[in-house]
């Protein structure tokens, strides 16, 4: 019997010559990231002297901060907390990287994502550095323990292969391809195991959309999501990877608790209504709600394709009056991007207010919504009180559809203007 | 060291699958960070008389992938501050079971359980014998065994405790 991807990366990271899902093992996280939040790093630099009396990290290149949540401050507290994440990374030697953008993306693009590394942050949305092959796992506040020690403890996952078959049909994207695997697969059906996903139509996904699908992992239940990475995924990682580990591969005969296909030639775009990440629908069920406000941006959009499906949505109209567009690029490598195509230039002559990227839009600490109001949003989630008030409503949907939904003021779709 | 047994009454059971546990308290209290404050809150949605009738050592019991969504500490701070003592669950998400174990908050993963208690029945979590007990109805089930790092997590109190303890020995 084989080994899966997981299985091989963890043997490493153990140091054993093989690991069976269900073996509790120790392994050492080649890289440690985090980002500047209270409650997480500050108290972790507190306690690594206080409470452990280790005045300096042993391998500061193991570790990576970002400042990409409350940027710009918008309260001293902020800037407060900021100051002690850069002089922490300054004492230690441990890079930091601040208003690059969203950490999740330039982890990637900076050289973390390193095909077949294990990699712990405290938040779950790493998981989309799976895309290049890297198994990337939020483990919360047991983060600490990568502070503290050289491993962490880890029971080794069952893995849930779901394969890609077929092509996907004009007006749906990779968002809509994650939200039907909850909805097909069901909110629990990776719990505690991660989901590789694979395939014949594995190349018909973007990198980017690839990157989407896999750092939403969590709402399927599972720790992370990973993939076999393709020559392509390697072109873009291997040669800004930080560190020299020879990629590996799930066998052919690797034990899988589950295989699923999904056919993209059947997906239609889809919209996640609120509260719950759980509750994918038909898009088409839920067209005319009236929305007031729509965010493009997030760990999980805000890439070039979102915003050329936006661009390519909103070219030659207008936002509806009155409605707020935020458009906020993932990285600054983005945005730049973005600027050069002439994609800036499109969305903000068609009414769209664009901002640098931040992580601030997805969790309503800016662009707050009041009682009563409702959005559509490319975010990471929509429960109660995501964006705002907690009786506002986010409706999840794909970068296209919040384009078409801002020109109508109401939930549109985008297959109508493309 | 051996985790102590634990013995209360449920003291409620979250009907709903999938439920996000920031629910206990209500969004707009998420960010209270005084515990008596949190507690005032806390289950005002699902029984307004909960703070009053509940008793230290109580239980309370979730069905499917108990935690979903993006959960919070607070509800379960409340919920420890009235005496709560473990949660027991058909099943749980893991995003919110590491979050809890690593407060030293015991859950109990036990497939089966919706059917073995009623609200108030007096129950035990067993962990030397693997099983919940329905003490009131004289019936008990397996439940799924803790991994290695999770019980010594509890065991110690926490996730501060069972690095320091690691790092001392």
């Amino acid at each position: 019997m084989g080994y899966t991807i997981t299985e091989k990366i963890l043997a490493r990271a153990a140091g054993l010559p093989a690991v069976r899902a269900g073996d509790e093992v120790m392994a050492k996280p080649d890289f440690v990231i985090a980002y500047d939040f209270p409650g997480y790093t500050d108290v972790y630099f507190k306690q690594m002297k206080e409470d452990f009396g280790i005045d300096k990290v042993a391998e500061p290149d193991r570790f990576a901060i970002f400042i990409d949540h409350m940027v710009p401050t918008a309260t001293p507290a902020e800037e407060e907390l900021h100051i002690i994440t850069r002089k922490w990374c300054a004492e230690q030697g441990v890079p930091l990287f601040e208003r690059k953008g969203i950490g999740h993306q330039v982890a990637s693009e900076v050289g973390y994502a390193v095909p077949g590394a294990f990699v712990v942050h405290f938040d779950g949305h790493i998981s989309q550095l799976g895309t290049f092959g890297t198994l990337a796992m939020g483990i919360r506040r047991n983060l600490l323990e990568a502070f503290v020690r050289d491993h962490v403890s880890l029971r080794v996952p069952q893995t849930t292969r779901v394969n890609l078959t077929g092509t996907l049909k004009k007006g749906v994207m990779a968002r809509d391809v994650f939200h039907h695997i909850v909805r097909v697969l069901g909110p629990a059906s990776c719990r505690f195991q991660v989901l590789e996903v694979g395939g014949p139509a594995l190349d018909e996904i973007s990198t980017e959309g690839l990157q989407t699908i896999t750092g939403l992992a969590m709402f399927t239940g599972a720790v992370t999501a990973i993939v076999n990475p393709s020559k392509k995924r390697l072109d873009y990682a291997l040669p800004r990877a930080r560190k020299q580990i020879e990629p590996v591969y799930s066998d052919d005969d690797a034990e899988f608790a589950a295989v699923h296909e999904i056919d993209l030639c059947n997906l239609d775009p889809i919209v996640v209504i609120p509260p719950s990440p759980a509750n994918t629908r038909d898009l088409a069920d839920y067209l005319g709600i009236e929305v007031q406000a729509g965010y493009l941006g997030s760990c999980a959009s805000g890439r070039l394709e979102d915003l050329r499906a936006a661009v390519q949505v909103l070219k030659g109209r207008k936002v509806a009056p009155g409605f707020a567009l935020h458009i906020v690029p993932t990285s600054q490598q983005i945005m730049a991007d973005a600027a050069r195509e002439g994609l800036i230039a499109e969305l903000v002559e068609a009414g769209a207010f664009v901002s640098s990227p931040s992580c601030d839009y997805c969790f309503g600490r800016i662009a707050t919504m009041t009682a009563g109001q409702k959005a559509v949003s490319t975010g990471t989630l929509n429960v109660r009180g995501r964006m705002g008030s907690p009786d506002s409503e986010i409706y999840l949907v794909n970068a296209a559809a919040v384009a078409a939904s801002a020109i109508e003021g109401r939930i549109a779709d985008p297959r109508n203007y493309l | 060291m051996a985790l102590k047994n634990l013995r209360g009454r449920v003291a409620f059971i979250f009907e709903e699958i999938d439920f996000d546990v920031d629910q206990i308290v209500g969004v707009k209290n998420i960010k209270i960070q005084d515990v008596a404050e949190l507690a005032k809150v806390a289950m005002q949605a699902y029984d307004p008389d909960f703070a009053k009738v509940v008793q230290p050592g109580d239980l309370l019991v979730g069905n499917h992938n108990f935690g979903y969504g993006h959960p919070h500490y607070p509800p379960m701070r409340a919920m420890r501050h009235l005496g709560i003592t473990g949660v027991v669950a058909e099943s749980f998400s893991p995003g919110y079971w590491r979050g809890e174990i690593s407060m030293g908050f015991p859950q109990v993963s036990c497939p089966g359980i919706l059917g073995l208690v009623e609200r108030w029945d007096e129950i035990e979590v067993d962990w030397a014998a693997g099983v919940v007990r329905n003490l009131t109805r004289g019936r008990e089930i397996a439940f799924e065994p803790l991994a290695r790092a999770d019980y010594e997590m509890l065991d110690a109190g926490g996730l501060l405790q069972y690095l320091k303890a690691g790092t001392a020995a």
